[in-house]
Formats: C-alpha cells, structure tokens, sequence
C-alpha cells in the first residue's frame, strides 16, 4: 500500500508444509488455535476469533460467554492468496476505532509446491500506535517484564527456521 | 467502504501527522521546512510535532534560533520490538496448527461449527 519508513514494519515469514489453502484456512479461520492465548484483549479468554471472509468485515475475539471484542477490520480479502488486516490495538491491548491510529497487517501466501506455503507476514504503520510509546518504556523499566527482549527476540529470529 | 472506515479515513489530522513522520524518516528538518512541503501551516505542524515528540517518536534539538526535529529511534525500536515480538510468538504455532493432520482437529474449531449451525 503506501510507502513506508522500514523501521517501522516488522516482517515475518514461515514456510509450512500444507497446501495454500490449508494455510490461509488456518490463519485466518482458525485463528484461536495458534493464535497466543496471552494476546487477549477481553476480561475472558478468547474461545474463538473471528475475521470475516470479506473486504470490510470485522476481525473480533469470542469469549465462552459469547461475548464479543473487536481488534481490527478486514481490509482486503483476496482466498487463499492474501488477506489485509487493520491493527487497532495499541500497546495497551486496547481496541481503538480510529482507523487513523490503527496499523496494517498484511498476509500473503504463496503456493510453493503442491504441499508447501510460504506465508508473508507485513505489520507497517506501527508508529500510528506511538501514543503507546511511554508505556512500553514504563513496561521496559519494570523489572523483569521488558528487560532484555530485544536479545531473547534476536536469539529467537537466529534459532528459528522461519526467515 | 462502510462508514466506520470513511469517519477513520477523514482523520486528516492523522494522515499530516504521518506525513511529518515519513519525512522525518529521511532525515533531521526544522519546522520550516516541514511546513513547506506539507499543505498545512507552520502551527499547524508544530502543533503535529508536539504530539509526535510527547508520543516519544520525535525528539528536538536547538541549532541556533532554529529547533530541528528527528525520529527518536528509541521510540520506533520499542515499537518495533513489541510488533516484532508479538507476530514473534504467533507465527510459531501456526505453523504447528496449520501442519497438524486435519483428523481430530482442535475443541476451538469444533466449537465454532456447533456455534454456527
């Protein structure tokens, strides 16, 4: 989409070993399987997340009670190639509608053989998140919570077969 | 487009404050000179400025008379390592996930089927 600053997107990518459609099928439909249960945004615990299979649909957790939580908006919705993602969640972990504010998270898969996908993760505009900058900053401070996570990430980039 | 992402996309305030940023991503500028590639006017981006630096992306210098903006790279690296971190701990497991054999697929799944039949 827009050109932007490299320092402010954060790329990922892992190859798996599963048809495309598999692959896009589990991002995005099975999202509460891998997603990491400490990254909620409700008082519960997500039981299921949403994104629905279109371009402005809601992106939104479920907790048991059937109660509803939203993250983000779909963007752009292209099965099983590529799907966009609006980011609205701050570094508090809290929704915030203001599309303005929010990042964009772009996923693209990419059929390699008849059973392997490379997926492509694009998180850019994160610095429309910067209000949440002297939190972070006061989470780095305290003891135990931040410190040394640049190195832990490094280590874990280096150990990992993905990138 | 629904309404929710047009009230978002009429931000304009956000959008100038992100064109400060991106052209400070190419470099230190003074007020002066970000206002003049930019339409809108000089209090108008100091204000914008103001923002940026209190959200710790921009820090200030003086250069004589004249104050000259930068990106404040501890802010962005912060940032960046808490989007980094957070994709960091999702990627792996749906890598598992997705490469678990289909047969006796996880209670989540299940769950929503029953949810939406």
């Amino acid at each position: 989409m827009v050109e932007t600053a490299e320092e402010t997107v954060v790329r990922k990518s892992v190859r798996v070993q599963v048809p495309i459609e598999r692959a896009f099928s589990v991002f995005v439909e099975q999202m509460e399987t891998w997603w990491p249960a400490s990254h909620h945004i409700a008082a519960q615990p997500f039981q299921t997340i949403v994104v629905e299979p279109r371009a402005g649909g809601r992106w939104y957790e479920l907790d048991a009670q059937g109660s509803e939580c939203d993250w983000g908006r779909v963007l752009d919705w292209e099965a099983p190639n590529k799907v966009t993602l609006s980011w609205h969640l701050g570094t508090d972990w809290k929704f915030n509608p203001d599309i303005g504010m929010s990042s964009e998270v772009e996923i693209r898969f990419t059929a390699e053989g008849p059973s392997t996908t490379f997926v492509e993760l694009t998180h850019s505009g994160i610095e429309r998140h910067g209000e949440g900058y002297e939190q972070l900053r006061a989470m780095l401070d305290s003891p135990g919570a931040w410190e040394g996570i640049l190195a832990e990430f490094a280590k874990a980039v280096e150990s990992q077969a993905t990138n | 487009m629904d309404t929710y992402l047009q009230s978002g996309l009429e931000a304009l305030g956000d959008a100038t404050r992100m064109a400060i940023f991106q052209k400070l991503a190419g470099g230190p500028m003074a007020v002066h000179e970000l206002a003049g590639t930019l339409p809108v006017s000089r209090p108008a981006v100091s204000q914008h400025l103001r923002v940026l630096k209190d959200a710790g992306l921009v820090t200030d210098s003086k250069d004589g008379t004249r104050r000259i903006y930068q990106l404040n790279p501890e802010g962005i690296a912060l940032l960046r390592a808490h989007f980094e971190q957070v994709w960091e701990k999702a990627m792996s497991p749906f890598q598992a996930s997705a490469e678990q054999p289909k047969t006796g697929e996880n209670r989540g799944r299940d769950r929503r089927r029953n949810r939406r039949s």
